[in-house]
């Protein structure tokens, strides 16, 4: 029998996110408050190199006591609101009492393209939607302050 | 290596997303793999319990690398994520032999199942750089890899720490995929 949508939300808790060069694999940032109250929205501190990188990757680690059949989530990257990125992806099932990580890697926009830091500085909002089907199990708001 | 040089590698395939899957045993060392072809750090790596993806997207092309915890308690959910799956590494620690007829047993289910029918499927017989490992030409006498006719196939000496046989690894899984019917 399914889980009931409450317990689905009850039991989901988003553990950790960072961001890493994706060619080197080193860790740029890493969450450090808890991530799992979903109405807040979070800074981040971000070293301004980041935006040098040829290519960036996001990680989230995320566990569900309840199974999940359709899980999937959205994560878009908006800059003052408007979409500069999205991922959509369908993980389908997810494992009772699993924890999990899900990793996006992305090319960055050619040199020329990329928005100076002081321009992006607090205005850069990721937004990672998480869903089961149709139902919104969890929200997450990470703000980015390029230091 | 990195996961954007192997995507680029996998380009000429006629899909636009291309879905891997890892399995074998709890302990194998398929996170330790994933992260050495991520070029990440490998010191802190923990029994997984449950699936850790990597997605990489480039030029419209992705690349999906699902890896999935192997302990008992995980394993009947494997099935789960069989669905599209493109190519299945199945990872093996050469030095376990103990449990060589367990991950046997796993291989020839998986290699069973309908919704893997004709997946080529690369073995690792990882951790060579242990003393007690076993030749991946000994592992794969004892699995009888040889009677594998349905499906492409080959067994890559490796180790994940040392970086040792992970290139001819990704060589066959670009050959694979790339050869792949268009």
């Amino acid at each position: 029998m399914p889980s009931k949508p409450e317990d689905i939300m009850k039991g989901f808790k988003l553990n950790w996110m960072n961001l890493r060069d994706a060619d080197t694999g080193k860790v740029l940032w890493q969450s450090s408050d808890d991530l799992s109250m979903p109405e807040k929205e979070h800074e981040a501190r971000v070293p301004k190199k980041i935006l040098k990188c040829r290519a960036v990757s996001r990680e989230i680690n995320f566990s569900s006591k309840e199974p999940m059949d359709k899980f999937r989530l959205e994560q878009r990257v908006l800059f003052k609101g408007k979409c500069l990125e999205e991922w959509f992806f369908e993980f389908g099932f997810v494992i009772p009492g699993s924890t999990n990580t899900w990793q996006s890697l992305i090319e960055a926009a050619p040199e020329g393209q990329m928005m100076p830091a002081n321009i992006l500085n607090g205005h850069v909002v990721i937004e990672t939607r998480f869903f089961d089907g149709d139902m919104v199990v969890s929200v997450s708001k990470v703000r980015i302050f390029y230091v | 290596m990195g996961l954007l040089s192997l995507l680029r590698k996998l380009r000429s395939n006629p899909d636009l997303e291309l879905r891997i899957l890892l399995l074998g045993l709890d302990n194998a060392g398929k996170t330790t793999l994933l992260k050495v072809l991520a070029s990440e750090d490998i010191t802190h790596i923990t029994p997984t319990q449950g699936f850790n993806i990597k997605s990489v997207q480039s030029k419209g092309f992705k690349l999906n690398v699902w890896d999935i915890g192997g302990q008992r308690r995980i394993r009947p959910y494997w099935r789960n994520y069989f669905e599209n799956t493109d190519l299945l590494i199945y990872v093996i620690d050469s030095a376990d032999r103990k449990r060589f007829e367990e991950t046997g047993e796993e291989l020839t289910e998986l290699l069973e199942e309908e919704k893997l029918a004709g997946v080529p499927v690369l073995i690792f017989a990882n951790k060579q750089d242990l003393l007690t490992a076993a030749r991946a030409s000994e592992i794969a006498e004892g699995l009888n890899l040889n009677s594998i006719r349905d499906r492409e196939w080959q067994i890559q000496a490796c180790s994940a720490v040392s970086g040792e046989g992970i290139k001819e690894g990704v060589e066959w899984m670009t050959k694979t995929c790339n050869n792949k019917k268009k």
